[in-house]
């Protein structure tokens, strides 16, 4: 009897032994198929959207590197029959690309260091310095995202005249460097709210230690902030590269300092005139120049000189942005 | 008492000078702060005032001045009814509108697709780093240049119209060249451009919920997955509550985009260059009031549904 009831319990017990290894394996198999059906489903929607981005880039890439004799031949779609930079050589002489280039970079840079130390400062001070009326000065912040900038550029046009800064690029660094570049707001906001995030122990800790507050921001909040500040600087620095409106209230493009989005704005506004006085007609024939077709492909490639740049430069910061990941710095 | 204890310590009786950390932080939140609220007293509330004292005013531009001639309200009064765009036969009132029902629908649509879309990104897959340096190139095409270059400008687009050809750089001239039907290739073309709108608004906004995803702590991560939770439960319980602070971040930077990427901008972009100055400042006036309109409701939802407070002050 007893070891009947034993036999019958150690069987029962061999058989849910089993079962659980059946479901484990069961549950394994749908894990499994749930994971290759998500990265399935991720892989046509990531590459459809992408080739919706890419779409028109590379169109007119092609079309840029046709040769400018074949640039309406209806036979040729896609891949150009004669391939020729002759577009991009004479693209380039209409912006005067290299000065233009070197400019934009410098005015970028320099736009970009200067928003990122005072948007970060303020964004820092709001959220981890506290003090009464603080509350009341952010809204202020608010107000400085909202307000157009339409609404006040006559004013500050008037401004900046008497002191001068009107045709000078020091007008956009003295924007830049007091905050009030271009939506530096936003910036503030993304520094206020990526300091507000970091745990409290953090400061605290480094407090009990006998930090000063300015350590604690160079040396424990700054650090972690990377993210934030790689985020902000891409911001900062591509809204100045294509920023257009500034430019030309503060009329900062000249042939002394020419400036890339200027020049492809004149460029984009009459190719033909462009190519005219830069001398770029006189290196094709008029069989081509008289071609409507032929100067919309000079002002397309153009605008991809003008973005060439800009996605280079964001495919070296991209991995520190991901590398920002790994690196937290935060041991729970 | 502790003033003789000190002296105990310190023998030399030198008081050596120390702030408490309160007032420390008090100085350096001025010293912080002192940069921007320069630029603010000088190039915000300044001309801001300036431009709210012009909306009442008629501006006319003589040689070396501007003569001002006061007109009440007639600005706004002339903006709201009896503007009218002759180039899009359009007005300003009714374009206001038009922005006002967009940014109500496409606001949450945009929030939710860009919070998607950067948890799909945070994934680890091949080819990641290429799928978002791809992501944010309409990020960069996003400039008024650039798309004016696109577009050929205004007497380029002229020349093409004359010669019958219209857009030649489009999906259209291409799909019915390979010989679709025309119903489809027009029901393509208007999807594939509704997406890629969507995407250029949404570029920033998954690029700062990426940032914030990225700065979860990771162990949370490690820890949920050893506890046994799905990656639907990971989404809810750690990444959303983590990224809410962020989430306002995006509204503001999202509703302020579609205002100023809106015809309204545009056509008081246009006033201000014909030099309609009083005009112009009105109707940025109208646009302010309007934003801050939706700006404040949208704060007082946040507050109701306690989202943007940092998930680690509780």
């Amino acid at each position: 009897m007893n070891i009947n009831v034993n036999a019958s319990l150690s069987l029962g017990k061999l058989e849910l032994i089993e079962a659980a290894k059946e479901r484990g394996k069961s549950i394994r198999r749908v894990r499994k198929f749930q994971s290759i059906l998500l990265s399935v489903l991720r892989g046509l929607l990531l590459g459809g959207l992408c080739f919706i981005i890419l779409y028109p880039v590379i169109q007119q890439l092609l079309l840029g590197l046709r040769a400018p004799i074949d640039s309406n031949d209806p036979s040729v779609i896609w891949i150009p029959k004669n391939w020729s930079l002759q577009n991009f050589t004479l693209a380039a002489i209409v912006l005067d690309y290299w000065d233009a280039l070197l400019n934009t970079f410098k005015l970028s840079g320099i736009a970009m260091v200067l928003q990122v130390a005072s948007t970060a400062l303020a964004g820092y001070a709001f959220s981890r310095l506290k003090f009464r009326g603080s509350e009341i000065l952010f809204i202020f912040v608010i107000l400085t995202i909202v307000i157009p900038p339409q609404a006040l550029s006559l004013a500050q046009f008037l401004y900046f005249r008497e002191l001068g800064l009107i045709g000078s690029e020091n007008s956009i660094y003295l924007m830049s460097g007091l905050g009030q570049g271009i939506r530096s707001g936003i910036f503030i906001y993304i520094f206020r709210s990526f300091f507000k995030g970091l745990p409290k122990e953090l400061e605290e800790a480094a407090q009990v230690d006998g930090a000063s507050v300015f350590r604690i921001f160079w040396n424990v909040m700054l650090p972690n902030a990377r993210g934030a500040i790689i985020t902000v600087g891409l911001f900062a620095f591509v809204w100045q590269w294509n920023d257009t409106f500034y430019a030309s209230i503060f009329n900062i493009s000249s042939d002394a300092f020419p400036i890339l989005t200027m020049r492809l704005i004149n460029a984009a506004e009459n190719v033909y005139a462009a190519l005219f006085y830069t001398g770029g007609l006189s290196l094709i024939g008029q069989d081509v120049w008289s071609n409507p077709m032929f100067l919309a492909t000079i002002s397309n490639v153009a605008a991809l000189l003008m973005m060439l740049p800009l996605l280079i430069m964001y495919l070296f910061v991209q991995k520190q942005f991901v590398e920002s990941i790994e690196r937290t710095g935060i041991v729970g | 008492m502790q003033d003789t204890a000190y002296k105990q310590v310190n023998p030399n009786g030198k008081k050596k000078f120390e702030m408490t950390y309160k007032n420390q932080k008090l100085f350096w939140a001025v010293v912080f702060l002192m940069p921007w609220f320069v630029g603010l007293l000088l190039l915000f509330i300044v001309p801001f005032f300036q431009s709210l004292n012009y909306s009442f005013y008629k501006l006319t531009p003589q040689v070396g001045e501007i003569v001002f001639e006061f007109v009440g309200f007639g600005n706004y009064l002339f903006a709201l009814n009896e503007h009218v765009n002759t180039a899009t036969s359009t007005s300003f009132s009714v374009e206001m509108i038009n922005t006002m029902t967009d940014v109500a629908f496409n606001l949450p649509v945009l929030l939710i697709f860009s919070l998607f879309m950067a948890v799909l990104l945070n994934m680890k897959f091949k080819g990641r780093a290429i799928v978002r340096a791809i992501f944010f190139v309409p990020v960069i095409l996003n400039s008024v240049a650039v798309a004016s270059a696109l577009g050929g400008g205004s007497i380029m687009t002229e020349i093409l119209a004359q010669q019958g050809i219209g857009q030649i750089f489009d999906l259209q001239f291409f799909l019915i060249q390979s010989g679709l039907p025309e119903f489809m290739v027009s029901s393509v073309v208007g999807l594939i451009d509704r997406i890629y709108d969507i995407l250029s608004l949404s570029g920033v906004p998954i690029l700062l919920f990426l940032a914030s995803i990225q700065s979860i702590p990771n162990h949370l991560y490690e820890a949920a997955k050893i506890e046994g939770a799905t990656g639907y439960e990971t989404f809810w319980l750690i990444t959303l509550p983590n990224v809410s602070p962020h989430i306002l971040t995006v509204i503001v930077y999202a509703l302020v985009d579609t205002f100023l990427t809106s015809p309204v901008s545009a056509i008081i972009q246009r006033e201000l260059n014909t030099q309609n100055w009083g005009v112009s400042s009105a109707m940025a006036w109208i646009y302010v009031l309007f934003i801050l309109g939706v700006l404040l409701i949208i704060f007082a939802i946040a507050k109701i549904f306690k989202i943007g407070g940092s998930h680690y002050e509780h």
